[in-house]
């Protein structure tokens, strides 16, 4: 047992087996590095976010989204790859090292999923808090410790059929998500109420000019910033959370598709829990605390597909048996391979139905994607649903699609001009696509691409409908050559006055369909100019 | 209760506490902006042109000395050619009587360029970052005490006044930019107003000692020409759309109200055509003028001149000397012209 690394300073208790004294002091050690390490770990996520704004500067923003061995797949499968690949292949091979450590230290999702697990009292003063250990039945509970393997098979089948919804479970896409949809917005109107009220105060007027002289544009932004699915993402957040109620990280334990692929790996861990035999008591401890449910009836085993190395289950040890050593006991629920095959069997029949369109979709017409969005069976394909192009866009156009590209599509981006438009001076959002559903465009090349078409109504549009001059269309049509043009007629107007003005038309040619024109339109409830997507011809 | 859990029943208070405050405060300021009938409001009066005895004070003060005989009246308008953007400002402020003239010790300085869109300053789209940079410098030699440089614009707020190379070109001169919200807005009574009765107009505007308006002269779809009169639309506040009807009007009406202090127009490049967001190099014509006055309609008058149009070819200038606001026809004007 040389090599067992105890915490506890050589015990007294492996002498006396059968009396049992829990040691009165929480050993520092392993676990405060660990709550170090997730602070750390979250810290750095939100900070890249939060500079995930015009202009993008050289900070390797993104870093998590594109260390996730998940997203990478998805990457490789749509045939994109990214230098920075090599982080989610270094993320791979780790847990052949020490398990699903990645899920106890560094996860952003894991980590905020732990804080918000209820815990009950600790059994004695200077022990760590203990979880409650579950509320499932047991034959429930027997059926979900099999989960993760068919998670990771119908993940499989989806990626393999072309559709990336898969990642709506992927916990950083989800962090980043929810991050970016109901955060950002709330510190937005934050910021701005506690301006509006210190501005009240005049002495105060010149700090609260500097101070939004650095956030506008990265934390307050000129229209207050607004997302639509807001709903959908909290009550996912709350779904998540919610979960813990039952078991704690029930999420983590059994759906999470990147601790299932983690784990997947981490059976042939090389380092991991040891339990010393001759010491342990089976007072079964060690099961009531593990946060993973990687410990079970065999107290001297380890499941390694589960076991994050948080090591609490040694804190907890009355008699000081469980160190970390090389080849740890294995103990797993491998799920039967007739169940395996009959899964992936199902998987593939699914994938396969979804992909060759068992239900009928027709292109929304006002389904406009990015620029840089290579069509939208690409999209489909690559999307992680993170919501990054949506953090990073200055205008705020980019907004989570909800019904137009059918179930599949839900959080996928799409342009939304009522809220913003494709700003001339901004390619940022293919930069910060982890996948490529939005290609990287150079800014000039981004000018020149097309996503959609805008036209006029005319039975609306103040010139045409009111005989009143407007031409805000044409004013801010980002276009060098401007996509609108303009004729000026002189017309007898329904009151028989003869008026002069500019009547406002489409230059399909020029039109990049950026929807500045849909946007400025002063016309009231819907815009009298629209942009439509080009890809929507009818098949009819 | 022990300690640690009446630290927590405070804490939680204290956030309960704060967030009720501020969500009233909201409450507060909403109603009272639905409340306010529209104010009041005139900008600060303009200091008095210097008697001879003076400007020449002022003039030994100022840095260039520009090339007209100190002794005379200044001219109604001053139009400077030459290579640097900078010195055609210094050289056509300072033969209005320089910057002294119009800043005194302690003042606060509030200029206006144009910074429509997120435009590179060699589109003509936006005021030449050099022009703004070198009133900022003049205002803080004249002894100014805060120059602060704001617009509104129309799309993304700091990639229209970082890509046009106006928030460095402050900074390095050591103005603020300042980004407005919505809380700069308060709802103005225009007296004069034909169409536009009162609007959400920018306060730093009435609370400047001094305001100076700094466009860049270009074609407008709507206006014909924009400059000095049309710039001033972007103080205002409130639906953008909604302004654009019976516009020449309104811009009048803006006018009408507020009157800078001094208007230095920008025409070191001027876009002539597919104004005023343009975007094509094939449109910028380089006049490399700089055009300075304390009437904007005069201003705007000999700004027609750089696109070979008339006065009268702008309905809004034609307007607005019909009303009183200035002088259209040049004739009656003294032009002092010069090269820097």
């Amino acid at each position: 047992m040389s090599a067992d690394i105890t915490p506890t300073p050589a015990g007294e208790a492996t002498d006396e087996p059968k009396a049992p004294q829990a040691p009165d002091r929480r050993r520092p050690g392993i676990h405060r590095i660990r709550r170090v390490s997730q602070v750390l770990f979250l810290a750095l996520f939100l900070t890249l976010l939060t500079l995930t704004v015009w202009p993008l500067g050289q900070v390797f923003l993104g870093a998590f989204l594109l260390a996730d061995p998940l997203i990478a797949l998805d990457s490789i499968v749509g045939e994109v790859w990214k230098p920075a690949m090599a982080l989610a292949g270094l993320m791979i091979l780790l847990p052949l090292v020490a398990g699903r450590a990645f899920c106890g230290y560094a996860c952003p999702t894991g980590a905020l999923l732990e804080w918000t697990t209820p815990k009950l009292k600790p059994e004695k003063p200077g022990l760590p808090k203990r979880f409650r250990r579950s509320r499932v039945p047991a034959r429930a509970r027997a059926v979900l410790r099999k989960a993760p393997p068919f998670v990771l098979i119908a993940s499989g089948a989806s990626l393999l059929f072309a559709s990336s919804a898969y990642l709506w479970l992927d916990p950083i896409a989800t962090v980043t998500r929810t991050a970016t949809v109901l955060l950002y917005p709330l510190l937005d109107r934050f910021a701005r109420l506690v301006a509006d009220v210190a501005y009240l105060a005049a002495p105060l007027q010149p700090l609260v000019d500097s101070v939004n002289g650095v956030l506008t544009g990265r934390i307050v932004f000129a229209h207050p910033l607004t997302f639509g699915l807001t709903g959908l993402v909290f009550g996912w957040a709350v779904l998540l959370v919610g979960l813990n109620w039952l078991e704690p990280r029930f999420w983590c334990r059994h759906i999470c598709p990147l601790g299932a692929l983690l784990g997947t790996v981490g059976r042939a861990a090389v380092f991991g829990r040891r339990v010393d035999a001759e010491a342990c008591i089976h007072c079964g401890r060690c099961e009531q605390i593990c946060p993973l449910d990687a410990v079970r009836e065999n107290h001297l085993a380890t499941d390694t597909t589960r076991c994050q190395m948080c090591m609490d289950c040694a804190d907890v040890c009355p008699t000081a048996a469980i160190g970390t050593s090389v080849r740890p006991a294995r103990e797993d629920y491998s799920p039967g391979r007739r169940a395996l095959f009959g899964a992936s069997g199902l998987a593939l029949l699914g994938g396969f139905l979804a992909y060759t369109g068992l239900a009928r979709f027709e292109r929304d017409v006002h389904l406009v994607r990015p620029p840089g969005a290579a069509g939208d069976a690409s999209v489909l394909e690559l999307c992680t649903r993170c919501g990054q192009c949506m953090k990073v866009c200055p205008t705020n156009v980019i907004q989570p699609s909800f019904t137009k590209a059918g179930p599949e599509g839900v959080f996928t981006p799409e342009m939304d001009y009522r809220v913003g438009f494709c700003d001339w001076s901004c390619n940022e959002c293919g930069k910060v696509c982890p996948t490529g559903a939005i290609m990287p465009l150079a800014l000039e090349a981004k000018r020149q691409t097309k996503i959609g078409r805008a036209y006029i109504d005319k039975n609306r549009c103040i010139p045409w409908a009111d005989y009143k001059t407007c031409l805000v269309c044409q004013e801010l049509c980002p276009v060098p050559q401007k996509a609108i043009a303009f004729t000026e007629v002189e017309i007898v107007n329904p009151d028989g006055l003869t008026v002069k003005l500019g009547r406002p038309e489409v230059v399909a040619d020029r039109c990049i369909g950026c929807g500045v024109c849909e946007n400025a339109c002063p016309v009231v409830h819907e815009s009298a100019i629209t942009v439509r997507a080009i890809e929507a011809e009818r098949s009819s | 209760m022990d300690r640690r859990e009446f630290c927590r029943f405070v804490g939680a208070c204290t956030i309960v506490g704060c967030a009720g405050s501020l969500a009233g405060c909201a409450r507060l300021l909403d109603w009272s902006s639905a409340d306010t009938r529209a104010a009041v409001r005139e900008l600060k009066p303009s200091r008095p042109v210097p008697s001879t005895s003076e400007s020449e004070a002022v003039e030994t003060s100022g840095s260039t000395e520009p090339t007209s005989e100190p002794s005379a009246a200044p001219p109604d308008l001053a139009s400077f050619v030459g290579d640097d953007p900078g010195a055609n400002v210094r050289a056509a402020v300072g033969a209005l009587g320089g910057m002294a003239r119009f800043v005194r010790s302690g003042d606060l300085v509030v200029v206006k360029p144009n910074v429509v869109v997120a435009r590179a300053p060699e589109f003509a789209v936006t005021t030449n970052p050099f022009v703004v940079a070198e009133i900022v410098k003049m205002a803080f030699e004249a002894g100014a005490k805060d120059v602060v440089v704001l617009d509104r614009p129309t799309g993304a707020v700091r990639n229209a006044f970082e890509v046009s190379g106006i928030a460095a070109a402050v900074a390095q001169a050591g103005g603020r930019v300042k980004y407005v919200a919505d809380r700069d807005f308060a709802n103005t009574t225009i007296p004069d107003g034909l169409v536009l009765k009162s609007w959400p107009i920018l306060s730093d505007v009435f609370n400047a000692d001094v305001f100076i308006n700094v466009p860049i002269a270009k074609t407008h779809g709507m206006a014909g020409l924009t400059m000095s009169m049309k710039n001033l639309m972007g103080i205002l506040g409130g639906s953008r759309g909604q302004i654009h009807q019976d516009f020449d009007q309104k811009i009048v009406d803006v006018n009408s109200l507020v009157r800078p202090h001094l208007v230095v127009l920008d025409a070191y490049r001027i876009l002539v055509r597919n104004g005023p967001t343009g975007g094509d190099l094939g449109d910028v014509e380089t006049p490399k003028t700089c055009i300075a006055g304390t009437d904007p309609v005069a201003v705007d008058s000999l700004g027609t001149s750089l696109f070979g149009m008339k006065p009268s070819d702008l309905a809004y200038l034609v307007n607005a000397a019909d009303r009183g606001l200035g002088v259209t026809d040049l004739s009656k004007l003294t032009v002092l012209r010069g090269k820097s």
